[in-house]
């Protein structure tokens, strides 16, 4: 309080000093001048006059009519009796006063006023103009009529605050009249410095009371009401008693004005408050007499409660004591009447009457308890039902709903009663209602619900879990769809008021229940994946023979099964980019007739896992994980065509063969669980807040176990299996290669396409059951089911590549057994068998210097060769000769697997179409299976080591001259295929090569200088044979040392010639 | 624990304005918020070894305020910020304090200037609500005798107010 610091005014000054001088101060050496200093002042006023702000602090504790009383005897203590802030604390303490409106109100006099003033100030002028002739005698007064409140109270002050008052020239009644206007001029000025410090001025009332006295004087009469409001309540309370039931509704909040607004209020209560506070019994007080009927009464009550809360005098304590002892008899006896009413069920009779007496009273909570407490639907039999029946009434270990949904359907039925009765008795049905809902929740909806989810956790997990998400689901139903009665707030908020409900029902379960459900899930697909390998293993002895047979003998199958396997693979990639793979997690409609045709496809198999699926939102705990048909594969589900449904049947059952590594039913199964689980959890999350965050967490923790256990217990293993088969591959080891495949790499590379199917299940129900429903955000990289996921693509990719990488390794040495094995060495050299062909050979070769003559006789068999060295663009002093060396080559293929390509036939050789076949086979599996870039990367070794691996054959080999067209044949074929890979570095090798492969067709005998001059010609091979190598392949010339010495020369010579 | 034993048994000594000097507990001078200050601001020493001078205050009032602050040494320190309405509707005087109070006007404002000035808040609402009861029941000029005070108004003003509060008398 500062008013007290600044206390008495003689002690003002020097303590005021002193604390400063301490602020300044703080060293001891100062501290005794200090106290030195205090002690020297002197005392002059030591008369016992009590400072205003004591008075103020008196006036405080005074009754309201000693107030009045203090007010008349002087003006100094009347201005401070009338200080409006006195009187507004009085009416804010019954919670009637409005600082907005009172605002409001303030600034609408002051533009009346200001209006007012310019109107006045132009009729002056117009009066003053018209003044000379007329006596306007009358006008004055006409004038001061617009003002009537500026009576005389207003003068004294102004005259106080302006000891010269503005000159009185003359005493004529026209100047009388000029000198009021100029008077209230000097107000208006006045009144408008005063707006500007109003707030301030307000505050600091007490100091400044002096200098705006004035202005709270003008503005309380500015009103026009002063005189008025004094005397409105003293008609007599008896006479009209219906104006004092409102008396406190109808108090306004104006500046100025709150004493008057009090007095109203005070004149109307206050003798029913007095007269009630000396009553000895309930029947002496007035109030009870003045009014007979009980709604008024109780309003009464209710506006002397609010009365007494502006009574701070002594012995307010008793008196609002007294009110409440009276208010309470009367209520009681209310509330009787109401429970009589309520025993006879007399809805809109008694009933209504007296809850709206009571909510007059004091909100008529107690009849609401009353209502509520008493309520019949606690008892009901109908209502009361048996949870055990949910228990009882399925098979062993399992749980149904139906029992707890007949019971809220009749509770809704029964609430949706009450909620009527409700709207016919009470004033506010909305609050009464959901006041009756939590007596509903915590009496019968925890009593049925807690002993059921007791017995089913003992019972089983499985049970358990269901029976809590479903009974929630139908809970936040039933809170969801009862009819609770509307009030003007409550529209939207039943959603919420629904969420908090079941939340209370289930918070005691919800910790629990996200604990089991993640727990369930990870038991369920920990078994199923032990169980999975717990089969392998014993099998495990057999089924390694058997496995490695199995796919020689069924190479073919494997094949149709790949793309077959492939197509459907493909299928959600290319067309049907946004659909989900596995349909079981897929209720979308486009999907549905799939699953009809695909049903019908597998025999119906399919039907009893799929149901539950599509009726999930009403009951997702019916779609229980066990009910998943394994035997019949859910993968024809994705594909949209009958065909590729039956191919992709056909395939599971081909999956077979990776049966040892890893299922992609178990996959299937486990995110079928996952999803199920999620399901549950789910219908959690919509409670929002803590309750929904942790439910949140828990549906990404099942996420993350169901990637942890697929991916590191199953996925990886099978992995690894693939990738140990790979490394210890040896193809001298297999007797059988005749089909084109290396079987331990066509395993992985299946693996890699069931594990990209696998991930790409995974990511479609992340987006599906995390994304969509907002349960994990995918920009968040933070978010432990994204990480998750990452993870698991990662493995998986990781995997793929260290798979990949052994799987180059394999390849390639197949490539090379197929090479050292197949190629019989007269593929390119056929005359070292048939020397009469070789001959031919020679005699053909020496027609080549024949120039374009024979051009025209190109085989049209040998169209492919042509063209694509005219593509190559070299001008070539062999391309000519080549031509007339196809004749010859029929005779080269006797014994020989190209014996079959018929004496015209200039093709590659079987060898090189085996290899071919090989790498394109391999490659062209993993399409689209895994991650582009890799399978670049993938291709591009590939390639590579082809390369070398041909390279390095091509130097084992001797070639003729006509064997040479089969080796350009073969090169092309691998050029060829190399050019499918579109990767244009890897060209650049095979192209050279392609070059290279002509050295041998060169007749070197009449050629040798050209021969020469490309051998050492860098620019041909683009860089990637240099001339030594070049040089080294031509010493595969199977007549080499018949030309060496003329290519050497000529190589020779041609360097001296460029020396 | 052991500061506040020793400041419990630490002693101040106060000096009227006409020189007397009144040693009090420590606790009990800090009753008075002005001294309480007083002590954090200038340190303990310096107030232990001189009297600190109370110029508004004389020998009989300062002893009736050591009194009062003797008796309410116990009570809990006062709060600063207790501005609201509960405070002013809060208490009835209790016995002695009502006792205490009872002693001359002039001694009455006495009490509560000194209090005002030493800043001992508890003290002055007793004293006004003192007074408060003393001006209750009485008529306007009554009141003007006790308090001294100069009517000012013109009988006819005085009937005006009168008129304009008369929602306000007892029926």
């Amino acid at each position: 309080m500062s008013n007290f610091k600044r206390a008495s005014m003689a002690g003002a000054g020097p303590k005021s000093t002193s604390s400063s001088a301490m602020m300044a101060g703080g060293g001891h050496s100062k501290n005794g001048s200090i106290l030195n200093a205090l002690r020297a002042t002197t005392m002059i006023d030591t008369k016992p006059v009590l400072p205003a702000e004591i008075l103020v602090t008196i006036l405080d504790y005074l009754p309201v009519s000693d107030l009045l009383r203090f007010a008349r005897t002087s003006r100094r203590m009347r201005e401070m009796v009338y200080d409006d802030t006195r009187w507004v604390a009085r009416l804010r303490s019954m919670g009637v006063w409005d600082e907005a409106e009172a605002r409001r109100r303030f600034e609408e006099v002051m533009k009346r006023r200001r209006e007012a003033a310019e109107r006045a100030e132009r009729e002056r002028l117009a009066a003053a103009a018209a003044a000379t002739g007329t006596t306007g005698g009358s006008m004055p007064i006409g004038r001061g009529q617009p003002f009537p409140g500026q009576s005389l109270e207003l003068f004294p002050g102004l005259q106080q605050q302006y000891p010269t008052p503005p000159p009185v020239i003359t005493t004529t009644l026209f100047d009388a009249g000029e000198e009021e206007l100029r008077r209230k001029r000097i107000a208006e000025e006045q009144k408008k410095r005063e707006e500007a410090i109003q707030a301030a001025a307000q505050r600091r009332a007490m100091e400044e009371m002096e200098g705006l006295q004035d202005g709270f004087e003008t503005m309380k009469v500015g009103g026009g009401q002063g005189g008025l409001l004094p005397t409105a309540p003293q008609k007599d309370p008896f006479s009209d008693p219906e104006a004092l039931l409102n008396v406190i509704k109808n108090a306004r909040s104006i500046r100025g004005h709150a004493r008057q607004e009090y007095g109203k209020i005070y004149g109307a209560l206050a003798p029913f408050y007095f007269d009630l506070a000396k009553a000895k019994s309930h029947t002496d007080p007035v109030v009870f007499r003045v009014f007979r009927d009980p709604e008024r009464q109780a309003q009464m009550l209710a506006n002397l409660r609010t009365f007494a809360k502006s009574d701070w005098a002594a012995g307010w304590r008793q008196r609002e004591e007294k009110l409440a002892t009276m208010a309470g008899i009367f209520e009681s006896a209310v509330l009787h009447e109401f429970e009589t009413g309520y025993e006879f069920w007399d809805v809109d009779g008694r009933m209504h009457k007296y809850a709206h007496v009571l909510d007059l009273l004091n909100g008529g909570t107690a009849a609401v308890e009353l209502f509520i407490h008493k309520h019949p639907i606690f008892t009901d039999k109908e209502v009361l039902a048996n949870p055990m029946d949910c228990v009882n009434q399925a098979l062993a270990d399992d749980v149904t709903l139906e029992p707890s949904r007949r019971f809220f359907e009749v509770l809704t039925a029964k609430v949706n009663e009450q909620a009527d009765i409700i709207q016919r008795v009470f004033p506010k049905p909305a609050e009464v209602f959901w006041l009756l809902m939590g007596k509903i929740r915590d009496d019968i909806l925890t009593d049925y619900v807690t002993p059921l989810f007791d017995e089913t956790h003992e019972r089983s997990l499985a049970a358990y879990v269901k029976a809590v998400s479903g009974l929630f689901e139908q809970t936040l139903q039933f809170f969801r769809t009862v009819n609770a009665p509307k009030n003007e707030k409550n529209a939207k908020e039943q959603e919420e008021l629904a969420k908090e409900y079941a939340l209370k029902v289930f918070e005691q379960h919800l910790d629990l229940y996200l604990a089991d459900e993640l727990d369930y899930f990870t038991q369920q697909a920990e078994a199923e994946v032990g169980e999975w390998e717990k089969k392998l293993s014993e099998q495990d002895a057999t089924a390694e023979s058997f496995y490695m047979g199995s796919f020689t003998n069924r190479q073919a199958d494997k094949k149709d099964f790949l793309t077959s396997f492939k197509k459907v693979v493909m299928m959600p990639v290319s067309a049907l980019p946004s659909l989900p793979l596995g349909s079981p997690f897929a209720s979308k409609p486009a999907t549905t007739p799939t699953t009809a045709t695909t049903a019908a496809a597998n025999g119906g198999e399919l039907q009893a896992p799929e149901n539950p699926e599509q009726s999930h939102p009403v009951s997702p705990s019916l779609a229980a994980p066990v009910t998943v048909d394994r035997t019949g594969s859910p993968l024809p589900d994705k594909a949209p065509t009958d065909e590729l449904a039956a191919k992709a049947a056909l395939m599971t059952s081909r999956l077979e063969g990776i049966k040892s590594l890893f299922s992609i039913e178990i996959a299937l199964s486990l995110v079928h669980m996952a999803k199920s689980s999620l399901g549950r959890a789910a219908v959690f999350i919509q409670l929002g807040g803590q309750a929904g965050g942790e439910a949140r967490e828990q549906c990404e923790a099942i996420f993350v176990a169901l990637l942890r256990i697929l991916g590191s217990r199953h996925i990886k293993p099978g992995f690894d299996k693939a990738v140990a088969h790979l490394s210890q591959y040896n193809p001298r080891e297999v007797s059988h290669h005749d089909k084109g495949g290396v079987a331990p790499l066509v395993t992985f590379i299946e693996l890699v396409n069931v594990g990209d199917l696998i991930s790409q299940m995974i990511d479609v129900f992340y987006e599906q059951q995390l994304t969509t429903p907002k349960i994990a955000d995918r920009n968040d990289f933070l978010d432990p089911a994204g990480l998750a996921k990452k993870k698991f693509e990662q493995m998986l990719d990781e995997s793929v590549a260290a798979g990949l990488n052994k799987g180059i390794d394999v390849l390639m040495d197949e490539v090379e057994y197929v090479c050292a094995t197949t190629q019989q060495p007269t593929d390119y050299n056929p005359a070292m068998t048939t020397d009469p062909f070789n001959d031919a050979a020679s005699i053909s070769g020496m027609s080549v210097t024949t120039e374009g003559t024979t051009s025209t006789t190109t085989n049209s068999s040998n169209n492919n060769n042509r063209k694509s060295r005219y593509k190559s663009g070299t001008p070539s002093i062999w391309s000519l000769p080549s031509l007339p060396g196809t004749p010859p080559t029929p005779g080269g293929s006797s014994g020989t697997t190209t014996n079959s390509l018929g004496p015209q036939d200039i093709g590659p050789t079987a060898t090189a179409l085996r290899i071919r076949d090989l790498v394109a086979s391999h490659t062209s599996m993993l399409t689209g299976s895994t991650d582009k870039s890799m399978l670049d990367v993938f291709n591009g070794e590939v390639g590579l080591r082809l390369f070398t691996a041909v390279c390095k054959h091509l130097k084992r080999q001797r070639i003729s001259t006509e064997g040479a067209i089969k080796l350009i044949a073969d090169v092309n074929l691998y050029y060829e295929y190399i050019r499918t890979l579109k990767n244009q570095d890897l060209l650049a090798y095979f192209k050279a090569l392609r070059e290279l492969s002509q050295i041998y067709l060169i007749d070197a005998k009449h050629h040798a200088k050209e021969m020469a001059t490309i051998i050492a010609d860098n620019e041909r091979f683009s860089g990637v044979f240099r001339a030594e190598e070049v040089y080294e392949y031509a010493e595969r010339r199977a007549d080499w040392y018949n030309v060496r010495k003329e290519v050497e020369r000529a190589m020779y010579g041609l360097e001296c010639l460029v020396m | 624990m052991a500061e506040n034993d020793e400041r419990a048994l630490q002693k101040v000594s106060l000096q009227s304005n006409d020189g007397q000097i009144i040693t009090v507990d420590r606790v009990v001078a800090e009753r008075s918020l002005l001294i309480k200050n007083l002590i954090e601001d200038l340190g303990d020493e310096a107030v232990m070894n001189e009297a600190i001078p109370l110029p508004n205050v004389n020998e009989p009032v300062l002893r009736k305020v050591v009194e009062w602050c003797e008796h309410h040494r116990k009570d809990p320190p006062q709060t600063t910020e207790d501005e609201n309405d509960s405070r002013k509707k809060s208490t009835e005087i209790d016995e002695w304090d009502q006792k205490f109070m009872q002693v001359d006007q002039e001694m009455l404002f006495e009490i509560i200037l000194a209090a005002n000035y030493m800043d001992i808040k508890p003290l002055l609402d007793v004293g006004c609500k003192t007074v408060a009861n003393m001006i209750k029941g009485k008529s306007p000029e009554e009141i003007r005798k006790t308090f001294n005070i100069t009517n000012d108004f013109t009988p006819e003003e005085e009937e005006q107010i009168r008129r304009e509060n008369e929602w306000a008398e007892d029926r």
